[in-house]
């Protein structure tokens, strides 16, 4: 944790610096004689002095923990990518953000719909070493649900709820 | 006694306004959908009430705030299923019902665990429900007497006090999330001098980012990304003993549900908490109490009772400042309060003036919420194990079809589904380094008010910065916070503590010389 304690808190320096150059930059509005204090940069600074602070106390203590030792390694690498919780964190974030930006807008939304939930279920239900008939069930039941929550999306929003889809 | 009689009315013709075929319909399936997204484990309270509020754009604001009360009450309930019958929280409220609900199922309790759980509920959210009543018309009209700096220091003191109760082992973090909330609230065009923040020409930032599909991303799409992440739940057995509530259960611990009850109410009135700290609190307070401390942990009906009453005592806890205040009490709450908002209801100090009534219909929605949960809780059981029985892999990608279509319903943008996409991957990453969720949201829904009041306040003092610390809910406000945030950072206690010290050992030293 110290380690991503480090990381974070360059981030939130650096996130913060920002947000406090940019408040300095946000215009002053002289010209409609407003008052100093209620110029749209005020809170946008202080919000981001408060987080440099805590940026550097996250860096500060994860340097005493030792986070900014990095140990990078082939061997942390592949051990990251092998362990079953992460390839599935992979594959859903794959094909959640794939189906929110490539299939939404491109094919009709029942069509996208069905289809990313039939991927989706076979892709993590079809195992090595399943027979015939347990693949054939898989492949129905996977079909049925993709089916039906495809309608049941498309008829709710579109009519009861009149959501003109993407 | 005439406002009371006055109040008792308004609470009586607002429980007859929904004794009707279409509320009673409403109330039967979202406590019912409330009761089966707790149980599920990675799908919480607010997941729930952010996906449900996208179903209910088209309902009449009061059928609308019925459904999402239902679905909250429901769901806090209904993860002390999961914690009882496979020993995970349904919810993190319930957490610490696992302690002792899972001991109880493995004795072959698990139909008096699920009793006592429920007993527990329905009382907590009834003693809730009570305070809600008589404290909120108070609250609201006290609050009618707050100006800029009071909303400034209310503001400041949630997102500390809900950063540090969230993030016990480690405060900075919480308040590190509350203040990234505030700064996603600075996007889109100020409420002073309408200035585009951090919007890079771009029109869609122009309104900031919309709450609901930022919610759906944190608390939808990152639960979806978690659940996948871990491995499959066990399956959950059938309790093999009766399931209905034993009054002699609610009888011996009299004194810990009262207790808890009151304990979940103020936890849930403290912005941004919620309902997981008032299950903990309630549980540990018990322990302390308890003439049976050698039973927590190993099955204690005391321990459950005090959980189960703790967490559900929180809901209506947490309503009464969202209604009053327009602060939410918990990430739930805040969902809540931001489905007010787009039905049109103006939620804040103003509301004992503009619409007293609202706040009675609100009680009546808990109340019928309690006895749906009540009536759900003797009837359900095998519907439920039936549900738990779904593997995550079908259920999963349907929760996200929900997240991207109900993002998208609210404005008809295709940009929002990207925002709670967005809001899901930082969500997600978050929550891997411990960094809790509520004080992000409740950062999100004050940054506005934090921004409007510090400027307009600053402006009607010309500067000065007396007023924000001298007026007594102020200094109140202000001190509360600065201690917090002293007392949780080593070095800055150290020093304190060692002022103390030095002042202490001087005062000795001259009242020793002054005796001499």
């Amino acid at each position: 944790m110290a380690r991503a304690d480090f990381f974070t808190g360059i981030a939130l320096i650096l996130l913060s610096l920002y947000v406090i150059i940019e408040s300095w930059r946000m215009p002053r509005l002289e010209h409609l004689k407003v008052h100093p204090l209620s110029v749209p940069g005020v809170v946008t600074a202080f919000v981001g002095m408060v987080l440099l602070l805590f940026g550097i106390i996250l860096v500060i203590r994860s340097i005493r923990r030792g986070g900014h030792r990095l140990r990078v390694t082939h061997e942390g690498f592949r051990r990251l990518f092998n362990h079953p919780g992460n390839q599935r964190l992979l594959l859903t974030a794959i094909l959640t953000i794939g189906y929110s930006i490539f299939l939404i807008g491109t094919l009709p939304y029942w069509l996208a719909t069905g289809l990313f939930i039939l991927v989706f279920i076979l892709l993590f239900e079809w195992e090595r070493g399943m027979n015939g008939v347990q693949r054939r069930r898989g492949l129905i039941s996977a079909v049925l649900i993709a089916i039906l929550s495809s309608a049941a999306t498309t008829l709710v929003f579109e009519r009861l709820f009149l959501v003109s889809l993407p | 006694m005439t406002v009371l009689i006055d109040n008792l009315a308004r609470f009586l013709s607002a429980i007859a306004g929904f004794i009707t075929p279409l509320a009673i319909f409403h109330i039967a399936w979202s406590t019912l959908l409330g009761i089966i997204i707790g149980a599920l484990p990675g799908l919480t309270a607010t997941m729930g009430i952010a996906l449900i509020t996208t179903l209910t754009y088209k309902l009449p604001a009061d059928l609308a705030i019925l459904v999402l009360i239902c679905v909250y009450v429901g769901a806090i309930y209904g993860g002390s299923r999961t914690a009882i019958l496979i020993n995970i929280p349904g919810t993190p409220a319930n957490a610490a019902t696992t302690l002792d609900g899972f001991p109880l199922a493995m004795q072959g309790l698990a139909g008096r665990a699920m009793g006592v759980a429920t007993s527990g509920s329905v009382i907590g959210s009834f003693i809730g429900m009570f305070f809600l009543a008589t404290i909120a018309p108070i609250l609201g009209n006290y609050a009618l007497k707050f100006q800029s700096y009071e909303f400034f220091w209310l503001a400041i003191f949630g997102i500390v006090i809900s950063g540090h109760l969230t993030a016990l082992e480690d405060p900075i973090k919480g308040w590190i999330a509350g203040f990234l909330g505030l700064l996603v609230a600075m996007v889109g065009q100020e409420g002073i001098h309408a200035y585009e923040r951090f919007t890079y020409g771009t029109t869609e930032l122009l309104g900031g980012f919309a709450l609901i599909p930022a919610m759906v991303g944190a608390f939808g799409f990152a639960e979806v990304l978690s659940v996948m992440r871990n491995p499959p739940a066990e399956k959950a057995e059938s309790p093999r003993d009766s399931i209905i509530p034993k009054l002699a259960d609610v009888l011996r611990y009299w004194r810990t549900i009262i207790r808890s009850g009151l304990i979940g109410t103020v936890i849930g009135i403290i912005p941004g908490v919620g309902e997981d700290i008032g299950a903990w609190v309630s549980y540990a307070v018990a322990r302390r109490k308890s003439k049976e401390k050698e039973k927590f942990g190993k099955g204690s009906i005391e321990g459950l009772m005090a959980a189960e009453t703790g967490n559900n005592a929180v809901v209506p806890g947490a309503i009464i400042p969202a209604l009053t205040l327009a602060i939410p009490g918990s990430a739930p709450a805040a969902v809540l309060l931001a489905a007010m908002f787009i039905h049109g209801l103006r939620p804040g100090p103003l509301i004992m003036v503009e619409s007293p009534q609202f706040v009675y219909q609100v009680v009546a929605m808990v109340f019928f919420a309690t006895l749906a949960i009540l009536i759900y809780g003797i009837g359900l059981s095998k519907v439920l194990l039936k549900v738990l029985a779904i593997p995550k892999t079908r259920l999963m990608p349907v929760v996200f079809v929900l997240c991207a279509i109900g993002s998208y319903a609210i404005t008809s943008r295709v940009f929002d589904i990207y925002v709670m996409i967005g809001f899901g991957i930082v969500g997600y990453t978050l929550r891997q380094m411990k960094y809790p969720m509520a004080p992000l949201v409740l950062g999100i829904i004050l940054g506005d008010l934090m921004d409007k009041n510090l400027r307009r306040g600053l402006v009607l003092t010309d500067g000065d910065l007396t007023p924000f610390f001298t007026r007594p809910i102020c200094l109140v406000l202000w001190l509360i916070t600065f201690s917090s945030i002293i007392l949780s950072i080593d070095p800055l206690r150290h020093a304190l503590m060692r002022i103390f010290s030095f002042c202490g050992s001087q005062t000795r030293q001259l009242l020793n010389r002054l005796r001499g």
